[in-house]
């Protein structure tokens, strides 16, 4: 690993500036779980490392009636798996963050450095797509909103500007009759790190499912929706019958990577499997938060 | 480039020191304070032999920075036993098989730490979910769960 200098900011503006003064020669640390280990392979040789640690702003797990969770982006994995507000609300991304790598990896990598990595074979991006959720971006200019669609754009690229941070990530409240679900698939129980994941939130009253989002993740270069997925399900009884045809188009819906650690095709197969599986999971567990 | 002076306490002594800002966590403990229990394994995160406590949270040490950890409070597998008395899960390890080349010993020792000290009644599979950060690649899982099973017995008198 090159040398660097390590800068130590504790304002957002302070941050931005000094984002803006370096240009492409540095890089923003938050766990530094990925970060370290491109600069180790020396994919990455930043001058400058600025660690956003002492930045207050970025921290805490909040919640409010109107607006949902406000999840700080130097909330760790184990943070977010644990918090009683998370479990309590959204209780599907309390169960996928407990599963994100490994424990030492869930004690040090943090929710915003994750989303602005752009690693699609990660797990956070495709829970909180289908969940709705924004990112709020920060800056000496001041902040904005987008949604995770907008946030994420390409393999390994964001929509961040030279000069901003993820600061918060909101997960808006659940609709009433809301269950959410998360399956990942690993080639091997060894593997730490998805091939394939796809997500679901759907209202589903007297049986019948409404408002469905579907989300595939880790097979695809960035998270996405599948529409027509999601339109099939619209005022149906989620019967096998049902789930095995919109598992089928998730599967036709995406375009695959295709890498050493799966084929296209095998990736696609996957995504059926798992697609499947997480709409069972939809009627077949009580939801830990049941709203009537 | 640039150096950091850092404050932090290692198995309960504090230390001080001047680290550049490329220093990695796991080098800083065994190349500075020559606390070489803490191994240097896959150095990609993988492996986990490099496994410490920081703040009482089971970290890689191969993935942070010295620099990182100003402040806190590190516990390395030297930080386990009492003088000559070993600590509970090194006595299990060593009556369980829990080892054999022992390399990957010290991280698992950690894992199991950090997992004994907040669930004093684990099950198999939440043994096998703390471990699965770690490695090894010769006594095969079986008896290291068996050993931190033992410990826990040990350690929370069941």
């Amino acid at each position: 690993m090159r040398d660097f200098d390590f800068l130590q900011p504790n304002a957002i503006s302070e941050a931005s500036r000094m984002l803006a003064d370096l240009g492409d020669e540095c890089r923003v640390m938050a766990g530094g779980t990925a970060l370290m280990l491109v600069m180790r392979q020396r994919m990455l040789n930043p001058s400058h490392i600025i660690s956003v640690q002492d930045i207050p702003e970025l921290r805490g797990i909040n919640w409010d009636d109107t607006s949902g969770l406000r999840i700080g982006a130097l909330s760790r994995h184990t943070d977010i798996a644990q918090s009683e507000l998370v479990r309590q609300h959204h209780p599907m991304l309390a169960q996928m963050a407990a599963q994100v790598a490994n424990p030492q990896v869930r004690n040090q990598g943090t929710i915003g450095g994750n989303l602005c990595y752009g690693d699609p074979s990660t797990d956070p991006p495709g829970a909180l797509m289908a969940l709705g959720a924004q990112v709020t971006l920060a800056s000496a200019r001041g902040e904005r909103v987008l949604s995770m669609e907008d946030f994420l754009l390409d393999y390994f690229t964001t929509a961040i500007t030279a000069d901003e941070l993820v600061v918060a990530v909101h997960v808006p409240p659940a609709a009433d009759h809301t269950r959410a679900r998360y399956t990942r698939f690993k080639r091997t129980a060894a593997e730490h790190r998805p091939l394939a994941s796809v997500s679901a939130v759907a209202q589903v009253r007297e049986g019948l499912c409404s408002q469905a989002r579907l989300v595939v993740g880790a097979s695809v270069a960035v998270p996405r929706r599948i529409l027509l997925a999601e339109q099939f399900l619209e005022g149906r009884p989620l019967d096998a019958d049902t789930i095995e045809q919109a598992a089928q188009l998730v599967a036709e819906g995406i375009d695959p990577i295709s890498d050493l650690r799966g084929s296209a095709e095998y990736r696609r197969e996957m995504v059926r499997i798992s697609a499947k599986r997480t709409m069972e999971s939809l009627i077949q567990e009580a939801p830990a938060k049941e709203r009537s | 480039m640039s150096k950091h002076h850092i404050e932090l306490e290692v198995n309960r002594q504090k230390v001080e020191a001047e680290v550049p800002a490329r220093q990695i966590l796991s080098d800083f403990l065994r190349d500075d304070l020559h606390l070489t229990g803490t191994k240097r394994g896959c150095e990609t995160g993988t492996c986990g032999a490099c496994s410490v406590l920081l703040d009482g949270q089971l970290v890689k040490s191969c993935l942070s920075l010295a620099v990182q950890a100003k402040g806190c409070q590190v516990r390395t597998v030297e930080g386990l036993a009492q003088g000559d008395q070993l600590h509970p899960i090194q006595e299990s390890f060593m009556n369980c098989g829990g080892l054999q080349c022992g390399y990957c010993t010290p991280g698992f020792l950690m894992a199991a730490c950090a997992l004994l000290e907040n669930n004093s009644r684990p099950s198999e599979e939440e043994i096998r979910s703390a471990l699965s950060g770690n490695l090894c690649r010769c006594t095969g899982y079986t008896q290291i769960v068996e050993s931190v099973q033992d410990a826990a017995r040990k350690m929370h008198g069941y």
